[in-house]
């Protein structure tokens, strides 16, 4: 699919889809970035790039500066739980359609991206090389004063992934699934356990 | 003859290199079968990117994961290993130097707890621990490099007698507390018993053991069978999108202590980094895995 995904992209994708991705994203794996992007929204500071509309992902990236020129060497998803408190904020007020990483989100996320008409895609997690192949050219990079894996980098990509669509734009999140079905399992799962102890 | 510093430097910064660019064999396999077992398509699909995520590093030589991790070594000492060195000091050098030279360059993972404070230093950094092996004339030593993923999920509770069922439902819930974040499918250590900390290394070592290879005793060994089942019954599947491949392996060490009995579980994601060597005496260096 293109990217970065319209809202109407987004309402089109159901969660288990596979998806590749090509076109423009932009990343980052910092923490302290979510956060400082959160402070922009507050007028404390105006933001380093064009936000509005992209597809932010949770990627950890090293990125480089060589005679004035960026280059990305390496990419890989971060942990996006991490981002909870701060993503619904930043989907409903710079209108992503996209977000993603790996483990996905919390349910105040789910429903920001139910109104915002936004999806998580889930990245393979130990999937450096491979990602890194898809890698076209860096546009630009924002917040070149911060740990390099911390800076806002937008990318052109080619064939990155698949990823899977872990929480679509409908409300429906994999991974609030998959907990409640593993909690409601557990007792008969345990008794299962016991039983085959006591053979 | 004498194990030098040079050789142990070297060594260490050379294990910690190759761990970053593929996975162990034995996960490797471990992976095949899960793919042949699974019933989850998207799953399946997700297992084949694996698989092949793991060949790209290995044939390119590149990072599989961007998060190298913070150095983790187990040294395992002979009572017949003479050194000519620091030991200590030649590992922390090795890792000064591969940081300065690797490439592709390494992310500033190691984080000052205090101030979150990153870089590449840092106090008690890399982590070592060590053991002795009566009458060995070598060291050997492991490196597996930890990083948050899987890292942050760990638990430990304290019992007091506890039965079985106790001990396994503990290991159940620490499970799906993780749920999809730990990039399953995991290989997933136990330890049971001794102390506070001795638990929590029973844990750690029990996740560097050959993926699915059964404790020798019965009673264990039928622990690690049950459990593998019940946490692949959980449906996280691999990476955490739903499936039945959340686990590749439990593998559970114990040691007696007293009535109050420490229970720690803790997580190793699905590319299970791990790479181990011997350094002998006369300098040879034997390369285990």
């Amino acid at each position: 699919m293109k990217f970065p995904l319209s809202a109407a992209d987004a309402r089109e994708l159901r969660a288990g889809d596979q998806v590749v991705i090509d076109g423009e994203i932009v990343m980052t794996a910092g923490l302290p970035t979510i956060q400082r992007l959160v402070r922009c929204l507050d007028g404390v500071e105006p933001l380093p790039l064009a936000l509005h509309g992209v597809s932010l992902f949770h990627l950890g990236s090293f990125s480089r500066e060589t005679d004035g020129r960026f280059e990305v060497l390496y990419l890989n998803p971060t942990t996006s739980t991490r981002f909870n408190a701060h993503m619904p904020r930043l989907i409903r007020e710079l209108g992503w359609h996209a977000v993603g990483g790996k483990g996905g989100l919390d349910r105040q996320c789910v429903e920001a991206m139910r109104e915002a008409g936004c999806v998580y895609l889930s990245f393979l997690g130990g999937g450096a090389t491979l990602h890194s192949q898809a890698i076209r050219r860096v546009v630009e990079v924002g917040w070149s004063d911060m740990l390099v894996h911390y800076r806002l980098v937008r990318l052109a990509v080619e064939g990155l992934g698949p990823v899977t669509v872990g929480i679509d734009a409908h409300g429906r999140s994999l991974y609030a699934e998959e907990q409640l079905a593993a909690r409601e399992r557990l007792p008969e799962i345990l008794r299962e356990l016991g039983a085959e102890r006591s053979k | 003859m004498a194990i030098t510093y040079e050789l142990v430097k070297t060594v260490t910064a050379q294990l910690y290199d190759r761990s970053l660019r593929g996975i162990p064999e034995d996960t490797k396999a471990a992976l095949q079968r899960a793919d042949a077992t699974e019933s989850n398509e998207t799953a399946r699909h997700t297992l084949r990117i694996m698989l092949r995520s793991a060949d790209a590093a290995r044939t390119s030589s590149q990072f599989i994961c961007s998060d190298a991790g913070v150095p983790v070594f187990f040294v395992r000492v002979g009572t017949q290993a003479q050194f000519s060195g620091n030991v200590r000091q030649a590992i922390a050098d090795g890792f000064d130097e591969l940081v300065a030279t690797i490439q592709p360059p390494l992310l500033p993972h190691v984080t000052n707890p205090l101030t979150l404070e990153r870089g590449y230093k840092g106090r008690g950094m890399p982590i070592v621990t060590f053991d002795l092996v009566d009458g060995a004339d070598n060291v050997d030593i492991t490196c597996s490099p930890k990083a948050l993923g899987s890292g942050r999920w760990a638990a430990l509770e304290i019992f007091s007698f506890p039965d079985l069922a106790t001990i396994e439902k503990f290991v159940l819930e620490t499970v799906i507390r993780a749920g999809s974040q730990p990039c399953p499918p995991v290989v997933i250590g136990v330890g049971i018993g001794g102390s506070f900390d001795y638990a929590a290394k029973l844990a750690k070592e029990a996740t560097l053991r050959p993926v699915g290879e059964a404790h020798a005793e019965p009673i264990v060994a039928d622990m690690e069978r049950r459990l593998l089942a019940a946490v692949n019954k959980t449906g996280f599947g691999p990476m955490g999108t739903g499936g039945d491949s959340t686990a590749m392996a439990v593998h559970v060490n114990y040691a007696a202590g007293h009535g109050f009995t420490p229970v720690a579980v803790c997580f190793n994601c699905w590319i299970n980094r791990r790479t181990r060597a011997r350094i002998y005496n006369d300098g040879r260096v034997e390369t285990v895995e």
